[in-house]
C-alpha cells in the first residue's frame, strides 16, 4: 500500500517561463507502419528491425510476404536489375465484369502493372534471368500477362543461354480470363522444355502462398525446387480435399516441410541464406 | 514548456527527475515492472503505468511497452534517465519518429559517441587529445597485435560497445596479448552482441576526471566544471568530489574548453559528460563521452548552484540556456558517497531484501538522494543503491568532516551497506591528502 500521500499537485506559476507556447501542445503520434503485427504469432514488431531482418519475424521465425520488388532487393547484386516487359497490362478478352476495374485497383495499391516482375540481373557476379510472382496484386493469380511475361523471360533465357530463378507465388488461375487463364500452364511447360532441351538450369524457390495452376505447372519443374520455411504450397484448397476424401489430414498438410518429407521439394532456405545458396548453385 | 513527461526509469534517478518536474509545474508519468509496484518513483508521479514483468528485458528495456504508455498517457517528451534506454540510439530515433521528445541529444550523436572506437576517431578529428592508440576499430587479432606493438606495451584491450567495465582488459606482457584479445572479444560479444574491439596506450594510474556539459538547440555549449571519480573499484564509482583536489583554475578552463570543443564537434544537444584521463605530468586526453544525465550529477548541482534536472528539461522544451560561460562559478566543495545494499566483506556482494529500519542523515549542507523509505524491499533484480549521500562545505576539509559526521548518522536495518568501506575511504591518509588515482581501491585495500 503506498506510503506516500498522492496530492493533486497545485499547479505552481513559473511566470518566468510559462508564458510561451514552446512545445505546449505537442503530441505524440505513432505514424502508420511504424509497427507490423506477426501474421503468424501476432508479436508487434518494430518495423525497422523487421526490414533489417529481410522481414523475417524476430519472435517466431514467419518468413512475412515480400513484394517482388523487395524480393528482387533482396535476391540480385545492387544495380544489377534489368527488368523486361514493365508496361505489359492485362486486357479483358472475355468481357468479364468489373475485371478492368479491378486490375486498375490493383496497379495502384501496388505500383505494379501485374502480378509478376521479369527480368535479368545478377546474383554473385552470375548473369541470370529472373521472375518473381507478386501476392500482393491479385492474389498473384496467373492470367494471360503473368503467362506471357513468365514464358519470355524464359525464351529469353533460352536464346541467352542463361539459368533461369522463378519465385513462385499464386493463388492459381486467373478466373477472370478463363481458358485463356489455363492455357498459360501448357504455354510455360512448354518454354520450359525447350529451355532444358539445352541443359540450362532452371531453379524454382517456392514462396508463401504457390498453389493452384502454377504449382500444377512451372513452379513444380525445376531442376531444383527451393522453399521458404512455413510456405504453404499445395494445388486444391485444403478443405476441398479433406471434403472429398472424407478424411482428416495432417496439421502440417501442405507445409513446404511436408513436401520436402514426402520429397517434392529439395531443399527448405532460409530467407537470409537463400542469396548465398543460389549464387553457389548458379556457379556450378 | 512541455506539459506532460514520461520517465523512463526506476530507482532515484526516476525520483530525482520527478522532483525537477513537479517543480517546474509539469504533469509526470511513472513506468513501473510488476515487482516496482510499490516503489517510490510509481507513487510519486501524476501517473503510472505497469511496463512489464520484473525483468529489465521486459519492461524497463521494453520500448514498445515505454512507448505505448507514453502515447496512452499522452505524455509529450521521455527523459530516459541513466542506464536502461538512455544511450539507445534506436530508442532515442523511435522517439523521434512518433514525435516524442527524448531529452538528450540526438540519435545520430548517441551513435557516434556510443561507439567508443568512432569517438575516438571523431575526437582525433576534432583536435582533442586521446589517448594514444588505434584510429578506430582494429581488424582481427593480428592487426590488434600489430597495433598494439606500434603502441608500445602495456596496452589496454577496449570494446567498441563496452560500458560498466567489461569488454577491457590490460596487457602488460606482449605474450599475454592474444589471450587477452579473445576472451575481451568474446566478453563484448556476449555483454553487448559486438566484439568490435580498439586499443589504447595503457596509461598507469590516472585520474579520472569528468566535466560537465550542457548544449540547448542553439549551438550553445557550456562547461560545469569537474568531478573527480578516481575512487572506483573494479571500474565501479565509489565516491566522487568535485571540485578536484588537484584542479587549478588554469587546467580547469584548458580541460573545459576541450570537453566544450569534443562536445561542439558532435553537435551535441542536452546533459552530457566528457570523461579524461589526467596523468601525473598535468596531460589530459579524451577517453569517452557519455551521453545523458550521470549518477554523480548533484556534486557539480552543489558546487556550481544549478539544478541540472531542470536544465535538462528546459533544453529538451527548446529554451535557449539562460546563463553564460562566465557566469558560471565553482565555489566551495561537495563529496558524494554512494551507498549500495552489498557486503563489502564478502566481495562486494548483493544484499537486497527489506529495509527494516532508516535513518537519513541531516544538518547544513547534507542532500540525500534516493528512493528508499522503511520498510521498502530492496528487489534483487536491478542495481543495489540504496542512496546517494552528497555534502557541501565551504571547503575540502569541511566537505569531509561533513561526511563522516553524515555516514555516522546513517542507519540502515534489514541489508548489508557498504557504510562502513566509505568510512574506510574517509579515513585514508592518501584520501585525506587528495593524493590519489585510480589505483587507489586496489592498491590501499587490495581488491
Amino acid at each position: 500500500m503506498g506510503l506516500f500521500r498522492k496530492r493533486k499537485y497545485i499547479t505552481i506559476s513559473n511566470t518566468k517561463i510559462s508564458d510561451d507556447d514552446i512545445l505546449g501542445e505537442q503530441q505524440p503520434i505513432i505514424p502508420d507502419g511504424m509497427w507490423v503485427k506477426c501474421p503468424k504469432c501476432g508479436r508487434i514488431l518494430y518495423n525497422k528491425d523487421l526490414e533489417e531482418n529481410q522481414k523475417v519475424c524476430g519472435n517466431c521465425n514467419a518468413h512475412i510476404r515480400l513484394t517482388a520488388r523487395e524480393r528482387i532487393e533482396l535476391t540480385l547484386d545492387k544495380g544489377s536489375f534489368v527488368e523486361f516487359d514493365a508496361d505489359m497490362k492485362s486486357h479483358n478478352p472475355l468481357d468479364f465484369p468489373e475485371y478492368e476495374v479491378k486490375t486498375t485497383a490493383m496497379t495502384e495499391k501496388t505500383g505494379i502493372n501485374e502480378a509478376v516482375i521479369t527480368g535479368m540481373g545478377t546474383i554473385g557476379g552470375k548473369q541470370t534471368v529472373i521472375a518473381v510472382m507478386d501476392s500482393h496484386f491479385m492474389m498473384a493469380s496467373m492470367g494471360s500477362v503473368v503467362g506471357e511475361k513468365i514464358t519470355r523471360a524464359i525464351e529469353t533465357a533460352t536464346g541467352k543461354e542463361l539459368p533461369i530463378i522463378i519465385f513462385t507465388a499464386s493463388g492459381g488461375a486467373r478466373m477472370q480470363e478463363g481458358m485463356f487463364s489455363l492455357m498459360q500452364m501448357a504455354k510455360t511447360s512448354s518454354a520450359l522444355a525447350k529451355h532444358d532441351e539445352k541443359g540450362l538450369l532452371y531453379i524454382t524457390v517456392l514462396t508463401d502462398p504457390t498453389t493452384g495452376g502454377v504449382t500444377a505447372s512451372f513452379a513444380m519443374l525445376g531442376d531444383i525446387i527451393l522453399s521458404e520455411p512455413g510456405a504453404l504450397v499445395g494445388f486444391a484448397g485444403r478443405r476441398v480435399i479433406q471434403q472429398t476424401l472424407q478424411e482428416e489430414l495432417p496439421e502440417e498438410f501442405q507445409s513446404a516441410e511436408f513436401l520436402l518429407q514426402h520429397g517434392f521439394i529439395d531443399k527448405v532456405v532460409e530467407r537470409a541464406k537463400l542469396k548465398d545458396l543460389l549464387e553457389q548453385l548458379l556457379c556450378t | 514548456m512541455l506539459k506532460k513527461i514520461l520517465i523512463a526509469n526506476r530507482g532515484e534517478i526516476a525520483v530525482r527527475i520527478i522532483r525537477a518536474c513537479q517543480e517546474l509545474g509539469i504533469a509526470t508519468v511513472a513506468v513501473y515492472s510488476e515487482i516496482d509496484r510499490d516503489a517510490m518513483h510509481t507513487q510519486i508521479a501524476d501517473e503510472a503505468v505497469c511496463i512489464g514483468p520484473a525483468k529489465s528485458q521486459d519492461s524497463y528495456l521494453n520500448m514498445q511497452n515505454i512507448i505505448s504508455a507514453t502515447v496512452l498517457t499522452g505524455a509529450q517528451a521521455i527523459h530516459p534517465g541513466f542506464g536502461f534506454l538512455s544511450e539507445n540510439s534506436k530508442f532515442a530515433k523511435m522517439c523521434e519518429e512518433c514525435n516524442i521528445v527524448f531529452i538528450g541529444p540526438d540519435a545520430e550523436t548517441i551513435d557516434n559517441m556510443g561507439n567508443k572506437a568512432k569517438a575516438r576517431e571523431i575526437m582525433i578529428k576534432a583536435g582533442v587529445p586521446v589517448i594514444p592508440g588505434t584510429e578506430g576499430a582494429v581488424e582481427g587479432l593480428e592487426d590488434a597485435f600489430k597495433e598494439a606493438k606500434r603502441i608500445g606495451f602495456p596496452v589496454m584491450i577496449k570494446a567498441s560497445a563496452g560500458g560498466g567495465g567489461r569488454g577491457i582488459r590490460v596487457v602488460k606482457e606482449k605474450s599475454e596479448f592474444n589471450k587477452a584479445f579473445e576472451t575481451a572479444q568474446t566478453e563484448a560479444r556476449v555483454a553487448f552482441g559486438d566484439d568490435t574491439m580498439y586499443i589504447e596506450k595503457f596509461i598507469e594510474d590516472p585520474r579520472h576526471v569528468e566535466f560537465q556539459i550542457l548544449g540547448d538547440n542553439f549551438g550553445n555549449i557550456l562547461y560545469l566544471g569537474e568531478r573527480d571519480c578516481s575512487i572506483q573499484r573494479r571500474n565501479q564509482k565509489v565516491l566522487e568530489e568535485a571540485p578536484s583536489p588537484v584542479m587549478t583554475e588554469e587546467l580547469r578552463k584548458k580541460m573545459g574548453e576541450t570537453a566544450v570543443r569534443a562536445a561542439k564537434a558532435v553537435n551535441y544537444k542536452n546533459a552530457g559528460t566528457i570523461e579524461f584521463l589526467l596523468d601525473k605530468h598535468g596531460d589530459f586526453y579524451f577517453m569517452e563521452m557519455n551521453t545523458r544525465i550521470q549518477v554523480e550529477h548533484p556534486i557539480t548541482e552543489m558546487v556550481t548552484g544549478t539544478d541540472l534536472l531542470k536544465e535538462q528539461i528546459k533544453i529538451a522544451s527548446g529554451h535557449e540556456i539562460a546563463f553564460k560561460q562566465e557566469d558560471i562559478k565553482i565555489s566551495g566543495h561537495a563529496i558524494e558517497c554512494r551507498i549500495n545494499a552489498e557486503n563489502p566483506d564478502k566481495g562486494f556482494r548483493p544484499s537486497p531484501g527489506q529495509i527494516k529500519a532508516l535513518n537519513f542523515p541531516g544538518g547544513i549542507g547534507v542532500r540525500i538522494d534516493s528512493a528508499v523509505f522503511q520498510g521498502y524491499v530492496i528487489p534483487p533484480t536491478y542495481d543495489s543503491m540504496i542512496a546517494k549521500l552528497i555534502v557541501y562545505g565551504r571547503d575540502r576539509e569541511e566537505a569531509l568532516n561533513k561526511m563522516k559526521r553524515a555516514l555516522g548518522e546513517f542507519v540502515i536495518e534489514g541489508v548489508d551497506t557498504n557504510i562502513d568501506f566509505q568510512y574506510k575511504i574517509l579515513n585514508n591518509e592518501s584520501f585525506i591528502q587528495g593524493k590519489y588515482n585510480t589505483g587507489f581501491i586496489n592498491k590501499e585495500f587490495k581488491l
